[in-house]
C-alpha cells in the first residue's frame, strides 16, 4: 500500500511542484476572487471618480460637462474646503500622537504582572470595538446640555451648564469621542511586547541600566515596525472622520440637509465632501475633493515613513527577517 | 499554610533557570501598586460612559432634563418604545444578516487569497502584493460613492448584493494577516500532502484552514464589526425604512418636530452596542491569539 503510493508520488510531485505553469495557474485561481473584486469595486470606482473630477456632473444628468482642472483649482482655493482640510489635519495632529503614545503606555503597563490585568485589558479595549455610531451617541448623551454628566460634573465645581454640542466646544467633544478608542492598539502592542527578548532586557540591567534605558534601547526598537504600521493606520482612519461629526450635531433627523446642522468647528473634510455630493449635488467637485484627499493620504504616509521610518528597526528576530 | 506550600514549590523550581521565568509570588500580591492604580482609574474612565448610558436610558421622557445623577424614577418601559418607535427588529435582522453574510464570505475568501500569496509563486506576484498593500490605503469613502453609482446602474441598490460582492472580494487587511500566518508554515507540510496525492484545494481546505482557527475568528469578528458599525454604506445603499441598526439608531428617536429623545437614543445605542461587546467577549481568547500569531511576523 505504502510503497505503491510512494511510487506514484514521483510524477505527481513533478507535475505539481516542478511545473511553474501549473503553480502560476493555481496562484491566479486562488487570487481570482480578490483580483476580480478589486478591479470592479476598487480600481474601477477610483478611475471613475478621477474621470468625474474633471467634469461638472450634477449626479442626475446624462451629460457630464468637461471642465478640465477647474474643480481642482477650486479645491485648492476655496476657503471652505481649505478650512475643513485644516480642521481635519488639526484632528490628526491631536489624535495620532495621543493614541499611539497612549496605547503604547497602556500596553506596557498591562504587560506587567499586575493583578486583574486581563480584566483591565478587556475594559480598556472595549471602547475600541464600539461602533462609531454608538460612541457618537454615547458621548452625545454624556455631553447633553440639560441632562448630560459633563455639565453635572461642572456643576460640582460651580461651573454653569454649557451647550457642548455647538460652537467650538463641539470640536472638544469630537476629540473626546475619538480618544475614547485609545485602546485600539493595545492588543497588537501587547503581542509585539511578547517578542521582546528577555535576555537583552536582563543584559541592560546587568550593565547598570534602569527600566527606561532598557525600554529605549531594547523594547522600542523591537516593536517599532508595529508602531509605524499603527501610526499610518490611525492617521488614515482619523482623516476619514465623518460619522461622529454627523451624529454629534444637535439634531440629525435624517431628512433634509443634515450637514448644515453640523457646527462649523466639526465641519471636517469628509463632512464637506458629503455636503458637496448630497446637499449640493456637485459630483464633479466632490470627486475632485476625494482625489485631493487621496493625495493627502499618500503624502502623509510618505512623510510618516520618512520621519518615523528612519528610526524603525527591522530584522531583530532572525526567523522573521528570513521570510520577508 | 497548605496553600503556601503549593505556591512555593514552583518558585523553587523556576527561578534558577533564567530570566524569563516568572516567579509565582508575582501573582500572589499586587507587586506594582502604582501601575495597578493607574490601570484601575483608566478602566473606570473607559467604562463610565456606559454607566451614564444605562442611567440615561431609564429616565422618563418628562424628566429627561433633570440634573440628578440617578433618575427620580426608573422608566423600564422606555425600552418598549426603543424597539417600537423605529422598526427596531427589522433593522436588527438586516444588521445580523448583512454582518454575518459579509463576515463569512470575507473570512473564507481572504483565507483563500492569503494562501495564494503565501504559498504559491507566479509571475506578477510582487506587483499584486504591492496592489494589495496600496488598496489598504484607499479609504472606503473614495470608492464608495462611485461604487454606489455602479450598483445603482445594475439595480443593486436596496438589496444585499453589494455586501455579497464585497465579501467575496475579501478584505485587504484580513488577506494580509492570513498571508503572514500561512507564510510561517514549513514547506514539508505541503510536500507530505502532495506525496499523498492531495491537490492544492485539498491542501488548503484540509491542512491550512483547520490550523488557522484563531485567525479565522479574528477575521470574522473584525469583518462582522465592520459591517455592524458601518453607517455610510447602508445609508447610501438601503431604503431608510429597511436599513441596518447603525442607520436606524443613528437617525431615529426624534419626535415629529425633529427634537431628539435622549433617553430613547441612549436605550437604542445600548441595545445596538451590546451584541458587538458580547461577540468580542465570547471570541476574545481566539481573537487575541489570532493577532499574536500573524500580525507581527514579517
Amino acid at each position: 500500500m505504502r510503497l505503491q503510493r510512494v511510487g506514484t508520488a514521483g510524477p505527481a510531485k513533478r507535475r505539481r511542484y516542478g511545473s511553474s505553469k501549473g503553480e502560476a495557474l493555481a496562484f491566479y485561481g486562488f487570487l481570482s476572487p480578490w483580483i476580480i473584486g478589486t478591479a470592479a469595486l476598487t480600481l474601477f470606482p477610483v478611475g471613475y471618480a478621477l474621470y468625474l473630477s474633471f467634469t461638472a456632473w450634477d449626479g442626475v444628468s446624462v451629460f457630464k460637462p468637461w471642465v478640465g482642472l477647474a474643480n481642482y483649482r477650486e479645491v485648492l482655493t476655496s476657503s471652505d474646503t481649505l478650512s475643513s482640510l485644516s480642521k481635519t489635519l488639526l484632528l490628526v495632529a491631536i489624535i495620532v500622537p495621543t493614541t499611539i503614545v497612549g496605547s503604547l503606555v497602556l500596553a506596557v503597563l498591562l504587560n506587567e504582572r499586575v493583578r486583574g490585568r486581563t480584566f483591565f485589558r478587556t475594559l480598556i479595549y472595549i471602547p475600541a470595538i464600539v461602533p462609531p455610531v454608538a460612541s457618537a451617541l454615547i458621548w452625545k448623551v454624556v455631553f447633553d446640555q440639560n441632562s448630560g454628566a459633563a455639565n453635572r460634573v461642572g456643576a460640582m465645581f460651580g461651573v454653569d451648564a454649557v451647550n457642548w454640542l455647538t460652537g467650538n466646544r463641539a470640536f472638544v467633544v469630537l476629540v473626546v469621542v475619538l480618544l475614547w478608542g485609545v485602546g485600539a492598539g493595545i492588543i497588537i502592542n501587547l503581542a509585539a511586547l511578547q517578542t521582546v527578548p528577555m535576555e537583552q532586557l536582563e543584559a541592560v540591567k546587568l550593565d547598570g541600566g534602569n527600566a527606561l534605558t532598557a525600554f529605549r534601547h531594547v523594547t522600542l526598537p523591537v516593536i517599532s515596525p508595529v508602531l509605524l504600521f499603527q501610526t499610518v493606520l490611525v492617521t488614515i482612519t482619523t482623516l476619514q472622520t465623518f460619522v461622529p461629526a454627523l451624529l454629534l450635531s444637535p439634531i440629525s433627523t435624517g431628512g433634509g440637509d443634515v450637514y448644515t446642522n453640523i457646527p462649523n468647528a466639526n465641519r471636517v473634510y469628509m463632512v464637506d465632501v458629503y455636503s458637496q455630493f448630497f446637499a449640493y449635488s456637485r459630483y464633479g467637485y466632490g470627486s475632485a475633493m476625494l482625489t485631493v484627499f487621496f493625495l493627502v493620504i499618500v503624502v502623509l504616509t510618505v512623510l510618516i515613513f520618512k520621519l518615523v521610518g528612519r528610526s524603525v528597526f527591522y530584522a531583530v528576530d532572525p526567523t522573521a527577517s528570513g521570510k520577508g | 499554610m497548605a496553600l503556601d506550600e503549593k505556591t512555593r514549590v514552583p518558585v523553587a523550581r523556576r527561578t534558577p533557570a533564567h530570566g524569563t521565568a516568572r516567579p509565582a509570588w508575582h501573582q500572589r500580591r499586587p507587586k506594582h501598586p502604582v501601575i495597578f492604580t493607574v490601570l484601575l482609574v483608566v478602566s473606570v474612565l473607559m467604562v463610565l460612559p456606559f454607566a451614564e448610558l444605562v442611567i440615561s436610558s431609564l429616565r422618563s421622557t418628562n424628566a429627561v432634563n433633570e440634573d440628578t445623577w440617578l433618575p427620580s424614577a426608573f422608566e423600564w418601559s422606555n425600552y418598549k418604545k426603543v424597539v417600537t418607535l423605529i422598526p427596531f427588529w427589522r433593522f436588527a435582522r438586516n444588521s445580523v444578516v448583512l454582518s454575518a453574510l459579509f463576515a463569512l464570505l470575507t473570512t473564507l475568501s481572504s483565507a483563500v487569497v492569503g494562501y495564494g500569496f503565501a504559498r504559491l509563486r507566479a509571475p506578477g506576484k510582487n506587483l499584486l502584493f504591492g496592489l494589495l498593500i496600496s488598496t489598504m490605503m484607499v479609504p472606503q469613502i473614495v470608492t464608495l460613492i462611485p461604487t454606489y453609482l455602479l450598483f445603482a446602474n445594475f439595480g443593486l441598490v436596496g438589496t444585499y448584493w453589494p455586501w455579497v460582492l464585497w465579501g467575496t472580494a475579501g478584505a485587504p487587511y484580513a488577506i494580509f494577516l492570513y498571508r503572514q500566518f500561512f507564510s510561517s508554515f514549513p514547506k514539508e507540510l505541503e510536500e507530505a500532502a502532495v506525496i499523498d496525492g492531495a491537490g492544492r484545494i485539498r491542501i488548503f481546505v484540509q491542512i491550512f484552514l483547520p490550523l488557522s482557527r484563531p485567525l479565522l475568528v479574528t477575521a470574522f469578528v473584525l469583518a462582522f464589526n465592520t459591517v455592524w458599525g458601518d453607517f455610510i454604506a447602508p445609508n447610501l445603499l438601503l431604503d431608510q425604512d429597511n436599513t441596518t441598526l447603525a442607520v436606524g439608531v443613528g437617525n431615529g428617536y426624534v419626535i415629529n418636530q425633529g427634537f431628539p429623545l435622549p433617553n430613547l437614543i441612549a436605550g437604542g445605542a445600548l441595545l445596538y452596542v451590546v451584541p458587538v461587546v458580547i461577540l468580542f467577549l465570547a471570541a476574545q481568547r481566539s481573537y487575541v491569539r489570532g493577532f499574536a500569531n500573524s500580525g507581527l511576523k514579517g
